[in-house]
Protein backbone atom coordinates (compact mmCIF):
# COMPACT_ATOMS: atom_id res chain seq x y z
CA UNK A 1 0.00 0.00 0.00
CA UNK A 2 1.12 3.23 -0.43
CA UNK A 3 2.51 5.83 1.78
CA UNK A 4 -0.04 8.82 2.49
CA UNK A 5 2.71 10.42 4.63
CA UNK A 6 6.35 10.47 4.88
CA UNK A 7 8.42 11.92 8.06
CA UNK A 8 12.09 12.42 7.60
CA UNK A 9 14.02 14.12 10.29
CA UNK A 10 11.62 16.44 11.04
CA UNK A 11 12.92 18.84 13.80
CA UNK A 12 11.49 21.72 15.70
CA UNK A 13 12.97 23.62 17.94
CA UNK A 14 11.72 26.91 20.27
CA UNK A 15 14.58 28.55 21.48
CA UNK A 16 17.32 26.18 22.23
CA UNK A 17 14.84 23.16 23.26
CA UNK A 18 14.04 20.71 20.47
CA UNK A 19 10.19 20.34 20.83
CA UNK A 20 10.63 17.40 18.02
CA UNK A 21 13.87 15.93 17.31
CA UNK A 22 14.23 14.22 14.11
CA UNK A 23 11.65 11.86 13.97
CA UNK A 24 11.27 9.77 10.75
CA UNK A 25 8.11 7.87 9.82
CA UNK A 26 5.68 6.78 7.70
CA UNK A 27 1.84 6.25 7.87
CA UNK A 28 0.08 4.22 5.33
CA UNK A 29 -2.57 5.07 2.62
CA UNK A 30 -6.33 4.82 4.20
CA UNK A 31 -4.94 3.37 7.83
CA UNK A 32 -4.87 4.60 11.23
CA UNK A 33 -2.22 5.83 12.95
CA UNK A 34 -2.12 6.33 16.78
CA UNK A 35 0.96 9.04 17.95
CA UNK A 36 1.22 8.45 21.53
CA UNK A 37 2.94 9.98 24.57
CA UNK A 38 2.77 11.55 27.92
CA UNK A 39 2.23 15.40 27.67
CA UNK A 40 4.95 17.42 26.55
CA UNK A 41 6.08 14.61 23.55
CA UNK A 42 5.96 16.35 20.99
CA UNK A 43 2.75 15.23 19.76
CA UNK A 44 0.61 18.33 19.06
CA UNK A 45 4.07 19.96 17.71
CA UNK A 46 4.46 17.21 14.98
CA UNK A 47 0.75 17.87 14.06
CA UNK A 48 1.13 21.82 13.58
CA UNK A 49 4.26 21.17 11.68
CA UNK A 50 2.00 18.70 9.51
CA UNK A 51 -1.12 20.87 9.45
CA UNK A 52 0.83 24.34 8.06
CA UNK A 53 0.59 25.40 11.92
CA UNK A 54 3.97 25.88 12.50
CA UNK A 55 7.23 25.54 10.26
CA UNK A 56 9.64 23.16 10.59
CA UNK A 57 13.55 23.91 12.11
CA UNK A 58 14.81 21.29 9.61
CA UNK A 59 13.79 18.07 8.06
CA UNK A 60 10.37 17.68 5.57
CA UNK A 61 7.44 15.49 5.52
CA UNK A 62 5.39 14.07 2.49
CA UNK A 63 2.16 14.41 2.07
CA UNK A 64 1.07 12.45 -0.86
CA UNK A 65 4.21 13.11 -2.68
CA UNK A 66 3.98 17.09 -1.41
CA UNK A 67 6.18 18.45 0.67
CA UNK A 68 4.97 20.19 4.29
CA UNK A 69 8.14 22.75 3.09
CA UNK A 70 8.15 23.86 -0.05
CA UNK A 71 4.66 22.83 -1.04
CA UNK A 72 2.79 24.34 2.27
CA UNK A 73 -0.45 26.18 0.53
CA UNK A 74 -1.01 22.79 -1.60
CA UNK A 75 -0.72 20.85 1.41
CA UNK A 76 -3.13 23.00 2.75
CA UNK A 77 -6.01 22.08 0.38
CA UNK A 78 -5.98 18.42 1.14
CA UNK A 79 -5.22 17.94 5.30
CA UNK A 80 -7.19 19.38 7.88
CA UNK A 81 -7.35 19.00 11.69
CA UNK A 82 -9.63 18.70 14.60
CA UNK A 83 -7.40 19.96 17.51
CA UNK A 84 -7.32 19.26 20.67
CA UNK A 85 -9.53 22.53 21.77
CA UNK A 86 -12.85 22.61 20.93
CA UNK A 87 -13.16 24.42 17.71
CA UNK A 88 -16.14 25.89 16.45
CA UNK A 89 -17.69 28.85 15.77
CA UNK A 90 -19.80 29.37 18.97
CA UNK A 91 -22.35 31.71 17.92
CA UNK A 92 -23.20 29.90 14.88
CA UNK A 93 -25.66 26.50 14.38
CA UNK A 94 -23.75 23.42 13.66
CA UNK A 95 -25.63 23.69 10.27
CA UNK A 96 -23.49 27.08 9.97
CA UNK A 97 -20.27 25.58 11.09
CA UNK A 98 -20.43 23.16 8.35
CA UNK A 99 -21.25 25.44 5.74
CA UNK A 100 -18.62 28.13 7.15
CA UNK A 101 -15.65 25.58 6.49
CA UNK A 102 -17.06 24.23 3.13
CA UNK A 103 -16.97 27.97 2.09
CA UNK A 104 -13.41 28.36 3.08
CA UNK A 105 -12.12 25.62 1.25
CA UNK A 106 -14.16 27.09 -1.86
CA UNK A 107 -16.68 24.73 -2.13
CA UNK A 108 -19.64 25.98 -4.49
CA UNK A 109 -23.56 26.69 -3.12
CA UNK A 110 -24.49 23.17 -4.54
CA UNK A 111 -21.27 21.20 -3.22
CA UNK A 112 -21.74 22.69 0.11
CA UNK A 113 -25.54 22.00 0.71
CA UNK A 114 -24.87 18.29 -0.05
CA UNK A 115 -21.88 18.20 1.51
CA UNK A 116 -23.27 19.88 4.78
CA UNK A 117 -26.16 17.56 4.49
CA UNK A 118 -24.11 14.46 4.27
CA UNK A 119 -21.90 15.67 7.32
CA UNK A 120 -25.54 15.93 9.22
CA UNK A 121 -26.37 12.35 8.24
CA UNK A 122 -22.96 10.63 8.99
CA UNK A 123 -22.24 12.04 12.72
CA UNK A 124 -26.51 11.97 13.31
CA UNK A 125 -26.46 15.99 14.14
CA UNK A 126 -30.10 16.25 12.68
CA UNK A 127 -31.47 16.81 16.20
CA UNK A 128 -29.08 19.44 16.56
CA UNK A 129 -28.27 20.92 13.32
CA UNK A 130 -30.43 24.63 14.20
CA UNK A 131 -28.78 24.82 17.85
CA UNK A 132 -25.86 26.74 18.29
CA UNK A 133 -22.87 25.50 19.18
CA UNK A 134 -21.80 26.88 22.06
CA UNK A 135 -25.09 24.88 23.63
CA UNK A 136 -23.80 21.77 22.71
CA UNK A 137 -22.23 19.23 24.89
CA UNK A 138 -18.77 17.89 24.81
CA UNK A 139 -19.75 15.14 22.75
CA UNK A 140 -21.60 16.83 20.36
CA UNK A 141 -19.07 19.38 19.86
CA UNK A 142 -16.57 16.79 19.62
CA UNK A 143 -18.83 15.45 16.64
CA UNK A 144 -19.00 18.27 14.98
CA UNK A 145 -15.77 19.61 15.11
CA UNK A 146 -14.75 16.14 13.51
CA UNK A 147 -16.84 17.12 10.94
CA UNK A 148 -16.20 20.60 10.35
CA UNK A 149 -12.62 19.09 9.63
CA UNK A 150 -13.91 16.48 7.31
CA UNK A 151 -16.42 18.38 5.23
CA UNK A 152 -13.38 19.78 3.61
CA UNK A 153 -13.25 16.19 2.21
CA UNK A 154 -9.30 15.87 3.25
CA UNK A 155 -6.90 13.07 2.17
CA UNK A 156 -4.95 13.20 5.88
CA UNK A 157 -7.00 13.72 8.87
CA UNK A 158 -5.46 14.66 12.18
CA UNK A 159 -7.43 13.67 15.10
CA UNK A 160 -5.74 15.85 18.31
CA UNK A 161 -6.91 14.14 20.99
CA UNK A 162 -10.56 13.78 19.62
CA UNK A 163 -11.96 12.01 22.80
CA UNK A 164 -10.20 14.25 25.96
CA UNK A 165 -12.78 14.64 28.54
CA UNK A 166 -15.67 13.23 26.91
CA UNK A 167 -17.81 10.45 29.33
CA UNK A 168 -17.71 6.78 28.44
CA UNK A 169 -20.74 7.07 25.83
CA UNK A 170 -19.44 10.21 24.29
CA UNK A 171 -16.22 8.59 23.85
CA UNK A 172 -17.56 5.20 22.47
CA UNK A 173 -20.31 7.10 20.01
CA UNK A 174 -17.19 9.02 18.76
CA UNK A 175 -15.25 5.74 18.30
CA UNK A 176 -17.73 4.27 15.92
CA UNK A 177 -17.74 7.70 13.64
CA UNK A 178 -13.69 7.08 13.73
CA UNK A 179 -14.15 3.77 12.83
CA UNK A 180 -16.29 4.16 10.19
CA UNK A 181 -14.04 6.83 8.52
CA UNK A 182 -10.87 4.72 8.75
CA UNK A 183 -12.47 3.73 5.42
CA UNK A 184 -12.30 6.75 3.44
CA UNK A 185 -9.84 8.91 4.88
CA UNK A 186 -5.69 8.47 6.21
CA UNK A 187 -5.88 9.30 9.90
CA UNK A 188 -3.48 10.15 12.58
CA UNK A 189 -4.53 10.14 16.00
CA UNK A 190 -2.93 11.48 19.20
CA UNK A 191 -4.60 10.65 22.53
CA UNK A 192 -3.93 9.80 26.32
CA UNK A 193 -6.31 6.84 26.03
CA UNK A 194 -4.96 3.29 25.63
CA UNK A 195 -8.06 1.07 24.66
CA UNK A 196 -8.99 4.07 22.45
CA UNK A 197 -5.86 3.20 20.20
CA UNK A 198 -6.26 -0.51 20.62
CA UNK A 199 -9.95 0.09 19.00
CA UNK A 200 -8.77 2.01 16.40
CA UNK A 201 -5.03 1.87 15.44
CA UNK A 202 -3.56 0.19 12.73
CA UNK A 203 0.01 1.14 13.50
CA UNK A 204 1.13 2.98 16.73
CA UNK A 205 4.29 5.23 17.65
CA UNK A 206 5.31 6.26 21.13
CA UNK A 207 6.98 9.34 21.30
CA UNK A 208 9.11 10.50 23.94
CA UNK A 209 10.67 13.74 24.85
CA UNK A 210 9.91 14.68 21.14
CA UNK A 211 11.85 11.78 19.67
CA UNK A 212 10.17 8.67 18.16
CA UNK A 213 11.23 5.46 20.58
CA UNK A 214 9.01 2.76 19.77
CA UNK A 215 6.91 2.36 16.03
CA UNK A 216 4.58 -0.81 15.27
CA UNK A 217 1.67 -2.65 15.21
CA UNK A 218 -0.16 -3.44 19.03
CA UNK A 219 1.26 -6.65 18.94
CA UNK A 220 4.30 -5.75 17.95
CA UNK A 221 4.76 -3.69 20.77
CA UNK A 222 3.52 -5.86 22.99
CA UNK A 223 6.11 -8.44 21.70
CA UNK A 224 9.03 -5.97 21.69
CA UNK A 225 8.54 -5.03 25.19
CA UNK A 226 7.68 -8.54 26.22
CA UNK A 227 4.53 -7.29 28.08
CA UNK A 228 0.71 -8.06 27.96
CA UNK A 229 -1.00 -5.30 26.97
CA UNK A 230 -0.07 -1.61 25.32
CA UNK A 231 -0.67 0.58 28.38
CA UNK A 232 2.15 -2.20 30.24
CA UNK A 233 4.08 -1.52 27.12
CA UNK A 234 3.74 2.56 26.49
CA UNK A 235 4.76 2.01 30.01
CA UNK A 236 7.64 0.09 29.10
CA UNK A 237 9.13 2.32 26.89
CA UNK A 238 7.70 5.85 28.23
CA UNK A 239 8.91 5.09 31.33
CA UNK A 240 12.79 4.40 30.65
CA UNK A 241 13.58 8.07 29.93
CA UNK B 1 -14.09 34.78 -1.85
CA UNK B 2 -12.49 33.53 1.44
CA UNK B 3 -12.34 36.41 2.99
CA UNK B 4 -16.41 37.16 2.36
CA UNK B 5 -17.44 34.14 4.04
CA UNK B 6 -15.22 34.65 7.04
CA UNK B 7 -16.65 38.33 6.98
CA UNK B 8 -20.25 36.68 6.94
CA UNK B 9 -19.62 34.29 10.04
CA UNK B 10 -18.15 37.49 12.00
CA UNK B 11 -21.39 39.42 11.14
CA UNK B 12 -23.50 36.56 12.51
CA UNK B 13 -21.32 36.14 15.30
CA UNK B 14 -21.27 39.37 16.33
CA UNK B 15 -25.16 40.23 15.76
CA UNK B 16 -26.22 37.12 17.59
CA UNK B 17 -24.14 38.48 20.92
CA UNK B 18 -26.80 40.26 23.01
CA UNK B 19 -23.82 43.01 23.88
CA UNK B 20 -23.72 44.26 20.34
CA UNK B 21 -27.54 45.28 20.86
CA UNK B 22 -26.90 47.16 23.46
CA UNK B 23 -23.28 48.65 22.79
CA UNK B 24 -23.98 49.64 19.13
CA UNK B 25 -27.55 50.18 19.13
CA UNK B 26 -28.44 51.23 22.59
CA UNK B 27 -25.71 53.28 23.71
CA UNK B 28 -26.44 55.64 21.18
CA UNK B 29 -29.90 56.33 21.48
CA UNK B 30 -29.42 56.38 25.49
CA UNK B 31 -26.87 59.21 24.90
CA UNK B 32 -28.93 61.26 22.36
CA UNK B 33 -31.59 61.31 24.54
CA UNK B 34 -29.67 61.91 28.36
CA UNK B 35 -27.54 64.91 25.80
CA UNK B 36 -31.07 65.97 23.93
CA UNK B 37 -32.54 66.56 27.97
CA UNK B 38 -29.71 68.60 28.91
CA UNK B 39 -29.45 70.56 26.50
CA UNK B 40 -33.41 71.61 26.85
CA UNK B 41 -32.11 72.34 30.40
CA UNK B 42 -29.14 74.81 29.52
CA UNK B 43 -30.40 78.47 28.96
CA UNK B 44 -30.34 79.98 25.75
CA UNK B 45 -28.12 82.89 27.24
CA UNK B 46 -25.20 80.14 27.86
CA UNK B 47 -25.10 79.91 23.76
CA UNK B 48 -23.90 76.30 23.91
CA UNK B 49 -24.75 74.91 20.67
CA UNK B 50 -23.23 71.33 21.46
CA UNK B 51 -25.68 69.59 22.57
CA UNK B 52 -28.12 71.04 20.41
CA UNK B 53 -29.35 68.29 17.68
CA UNK B 54 -27.47 69.25 14.72
CA UNK B 55 -24.37 69.28 16.37
CA UNK B 56 -25.13 65.97 19.19
CA UNK B 57 -26.50 63.93 15.94
CA UNK B 58 -22.73 63.66 14.04
CA UNK B 59 -21.38 63.77 17.39
CA UNK B 60 -22.66 60.78 19.00
CA UNK B 61 -22.75 59.00 15.65
CA UNK B 62 -18.83 59.17 15.72
CA UNK B 63 -18.35 58.58 19.49
CA UNK B 64 -20.75 55.45 18.51
CA UNK B 65 -17.86 54.62 15.97
CA UNK B 66 -15.35 54.15 19.13
CA UNK B 67 -17.97 51.32 20.44
CA UNK B 68 -17.24 49.65 16.67
CA UNK B 69 -13.24 50.27 17.62
CA UNK B 70 -14.54 48.16 21.18
CA UNK B 71 -16.16 45.22 18.76
CA UNK B 72 -13.37 44.71 16.63
CA UNK B 73 -10.81 44.41 19.20
CA UNK B 74 -13.04 42.12 21.13
CA UNK B 75 -13.75 39.64 17.86
CA UNK B 76 -10.23 39.45 17.20
CA UNK B 77 -8.94 38.76 20.46
CA UNK B 78 -11.26 36.39 21.38
CA UNK B 79 -10.99 34.27 17.72
CA UNK B 80 -6.86 34.57 18.74
CA UNK B 81 -7.83 32.63 22.02
CA UNK B 82 -9.73 29.83 20.14
CA UNK B 83 -9.00 26.68 18.47
CA UNK B 84 -11.36 28.29 16.21
CA UNK B 85 -8.53 30.30 14.47
CA UNK B 86 -5.93 27.67 14.32
CA UNK B 87 -8.09 25.27 12.33
CA UNK B 88 -8.51 28.36 9.78
CA UNK B 89 -5.06 29.20 10.04
CA UNK B 90 -4.40 25.59 8.67
CA UNK B 91 -6.90 26.11 5.72
CA UNK B 92 -6.03 27.74 3.14
CA UNK B 93 -7.28 31.23 4.16
CA UNK B 94 -4.60 34.29 3.49
CA UNK B 95 -3.94 36.41 6.06
CA UNK B 96 -5.73 38.93 3.58
CA UNK B 97 -8.97 36.91 3.57
CA UNK B 98 -8.60 37.43 7.57
CA UNK B 99 -8.09 41.49 7.28
CA UNK B 100 -11.09 41.66 4.94
CA UNK B 101 -13.11 39.89 6.78
CA UNK B 102 -12.64 41.56 9.64
CA UNK B 103 -12.96 45.07 8.00
CA UNK B 104 -16.29 44.33 6.05
CA UNK B 105 -18.09 42.84 8.42
CA UNK B 106 -17.51 45.03 11.42
CA UNK B 107 -18.39 48.09 8.61
CA UNK B 108 -21.58 46.48 8.20
CA UNK B 109 -21.75 46.96 12.16
CA UNK B 110 -20.65 50.56 11.80
CA UNK B 111 -23.21 51.38 9.12
CA UNK B 112 -25.92 49.89 10.68
CA UNK B 113 -25.16 51.45 13.83
CA UNK B 114 -24.94 54.95 11.81
CA UNK B 115 -28.09 54.39 10.18
CA UNK B 116 -30.02 53.49 13.83
CA UNK B 117 -28.12 57.28 15.72
CA UNK B 118 -29.12 59.38 12.60
CA UNK B 119 -32.42 57.70 12.19
CA UNK B 120 -32.96 58.26 15.86
CA UNK B 121 -31.59 61.56 15.75
CA UNK B 122 -34.13 62.82 13.49
CA UNK B 123 -37.35 61.49 15.43
CA UNK B 124 -35.60 63.50 18.29
CA UNK B 125 -35.06 66.68 15.48
CA UNK B 126 -39.02 65.99 15.21
CA UNK B 127 -39.71 66.25 19.05
CA UNK B 128 -37.33 69.27 19.76
CA UNK B 129 -38.28 70.86 16.98
CA UNK B 130 -34.70 71.01 15.80
CA UNK B 131 -33.76 70.79 11.92
CA UNK B 132 -31.82 68.31 10.57
CA UNK B 133 -31.82 67.65 6.63
CA UNK B 134 -32.10 63.87 5.30
CA UNK B 135 -29.72 64.52 2.24
CA UNK B 136 -26.87 66.30 5.30
CA UNK B 137 -27.63 63.42 7.38
CA UNK B 138 -26.85 61.25 4.83
CA UNK B 139 -23.74 62.95 3.52
CA UNK B 140 -22.62 63.14 7.22
CA UNK B 141 -23.20 59.47 7.41
CA UNK B 142 -20.81 59.21 3.91
CA UNK B 143 -18.47 61.33 5.83
CA UNK B 144 -18.02 59.20 8.80
CA UNK B 145 -16.83 56.02 6.97
CA UNK B 146 -13.34 56.89 6.92
CA UNK B 147 -13.48 57.43 10.51
CA UNK B 148 -15.36 53.98 10.81
CA UNK B 149 -12.49 52.49 8.96
CA UNK B 150 -9.74 54.11 11.39
CA UNK B 151 -11.76 52.60 13.99
CA UNK B 152 -11.54 49.42 13.21
CA UNK B 153 -8.13 49.74 12.39
CA UNK B 154 -7.48 51.04 15.86
CA UNK B 155 -9.71 47.79 16.69
CA UNK B 156 -7.59 45.27 14.54
CA UNK B 157 -4.32 46.16 15.76
CA UNK B 158 -5.04 46.36 19.32
CA UNK B 159 -6.98 42.75 19.28
CA UNK B 160 -3.96 41.40 17.73
CA UNK B 161 -1.79 42.89 20.47
CA UNK B 162 -3.77 42.33 23.33
CA UNK B 163 -5.32 39.38 25.03
CA UNK B 164 -9.33 39.41 25.09
CA UNK B 165 -8.90 40.28 28.70
CA UNK B 166 -6.85 43.66 28.32
CA UNK B 167 -8.84 44.64 24.95
CA UNK B 168 -11.27 46.91 26.74
CA UNK B 169 -9.30 48.29 29.24
CA UNK B 170 -7.18 49.62 26.39
CA UNK B 171 -10.42 50.81 23.78
CA UNK B 172 -11.52 52.98 26.92
CA UNK B 173 -8.16 54.87 26.49
CA UNK B 174 -8.75 55.85 23.40
CA UNK B 175 -12.82 56.01 23.84
CA UNK B 176 -12.19 58.24 26.26
CA UNK B 177 -9.62 60.42 24.31
CA UNK B 178 -12.56 60.84 21.86
CA UNK B 179 -14.92 62.22 24.26
CA UNK B 180 -12.53 64.59 25.44
CA UNK B 181 -10.73 65.99 22.67
CA UNK B 182 -12.97 65.26 19.74
CA UNK B 183 -15.50 67.95 20.50
CA UNK B 184 -18.33 65.95 20.87
CA UNK B 185 -18.97 66.58 24.64
CA UNK B 186 -17.59 70.37 24.65
CA UNK B 187 -16.53 73.10 22.26
CA UNK B 188 -13.06 72.65 22.07
CA UNK B 189 -12.95 75.92 18.92
CA UNK B 190 -14.03 77.80 21.65
CA UNK B 191 -11.08 76.50 24.35
CA UNK B 192 -8.16 77.81 22.67
CA UNK B 193 -4.74 76.44 24.10
CA UNK B 194 -3.18 73.49 24.77
CA UNK B 195 -6.53 71.69 24.39
CA UNK B 196 -7.04 72.89 20.72
CA UNK B 197 -3.69 72.01 19.55
CA UNK B 198 -3.80 68.62 20.64
CA UNK B 199 -7.55 68.09 19.38
CA UNK B 200 -5.59 69.19 16.07
CA UNK B 201 -2.76 67.06 16.18
CA UNK B 202 -5.13 64.08 16.54
CA UNK B 203 -7.63 62.74 14.15
CA UNK B 204 -11.23 62.84 16.08
CA UNK B 205 -11.82 66.44 15.80
CA UNK B 206 -11.20 66.55 12.75
CA UNK B 207 -13.34 63.34 11.96
CA UNK B 208 -16.48 65.17 14.28
CA UNK B 209 -15.95 68.42 12.30
CA UNK B 210 -16.33 67.22 9.31
CA UNK B 211 -19.06 64.79 9.70
CA UNK B 212 -20.97 68.09 11.36
CA UNK B 213 -19.80 70.34 8.33
CA UNK B 214 -21.38 67.92 6.07
CA UNK B 215 -24.47 67.96 8.28
CA UNK B 216 -24.99 71.24 7.61
CA UNK B 217 -24.07 71.50 3.79
CA UNK B 218 -21.02 73.05 3.97
CA UNK B 219 -18.87 71.11 1.81
CA UNK B 220 -16.29 73.57 1.34
CA UNK B 221 -15.27 73.67 4.78
CA UNK B 222 -15.66 70.19 5.04
CA UNK B 223 -12.75 69.50 2.41
CA UNK B 224 -9.74 69.78 4.89
CA UNK B 225 -11.27 68.05 7.89
CA UNK B 226 -12.09 65.31 6.08
CA UNK B 227 -8.88 65.09 4.12
CA UNK B 228 -6.77 64.43 7.13
CA UNK B 229 -9.37 62.23 8.65
CA UNK B 230 -9.04 60.08 5.19
CA UNK B 231 -4.79 60.26 5.84
CA UNK B 232 -5.57 59.24 9.45
CA UNK B 233 -7.86 56.32 8.01
CA UNK B 234 -5.35 55.17 5.57
CA UNK B 235 -2.28 55.40 7.83
CA UNK B 236 -3.94 53.18 10.37
CA UNK B 237 -5.07 50.69 8.15
CA UNK B 238 -2.24 50.03 6.71
CA UNK B 239 -0.63 49.50 10.13
CA UNK B 240 -3.23 47.48 11.29
CA UNK B 241 -2.37 44.68 7.81
CA UNK B 242 1.15 45.01 8.59
CA UNK B 243 1.32 44.21 12.31
CA UNK B 244 -2.20 41.42 11.59
CA UNK B 245 0.19 40.13 8.77
CA UNK B 246 3.46 39.89 10.77
CA UNK B 247 1.42 38.14 13.80
CA UNK B 248 0.02 35.75 11.78
CA UNK B 249 3.43 34.69 10.52
CA UNK B 250 4.87 35.06 13.75
CA UNK B 251 2.04 32.39 14.81
CA UNK B 252 3.57 29.78 12.27
CA UNK B 253 7.11 30.12 12.69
Amino acid sequence: MANALEIKELKKEYGSKAAVNKISFDVEEDSLFALLGVNGAGKTTTIKMLTGLANPTSGDAMIFGHSIVNEKELVKTFVNLSPQETSIAPNLSVRENLEFMAGIYGMDKEKTARKTQEMIEMFSLQEVEKDKAKTLSGGWQRKVSIAMALITEPKLLFLDEPTLGLDVLARRELWNVIEKLKKEVTIVLTTHYMEEVEALADKIAIMVSGEVKAIGTLNELIEQTGTKNLEEAFVSIAGKN
Amino acid sequence: MKGLIFCKRTVKEILRDPLSYIFCLGFPIIMLIIMTIVNESIPKQANMTVFQIQNLAPGIAYFGMTFVMLFACIQVSKDRNTALIMRLHASPMKSYDFILGYTLSVIIIALLQLAVTFLASYIVAIVVKGELSIPGMFMSMLSLIPSAIMFISFGMIFGTLVSEKAAPGVCSIIISVVGMIGGIWMDIDNMKGAILNISKWLPFYHGVKASRLMLAGEYSEMIKPLAITIIFMIATYVLAIVIMRIKLNKDTR
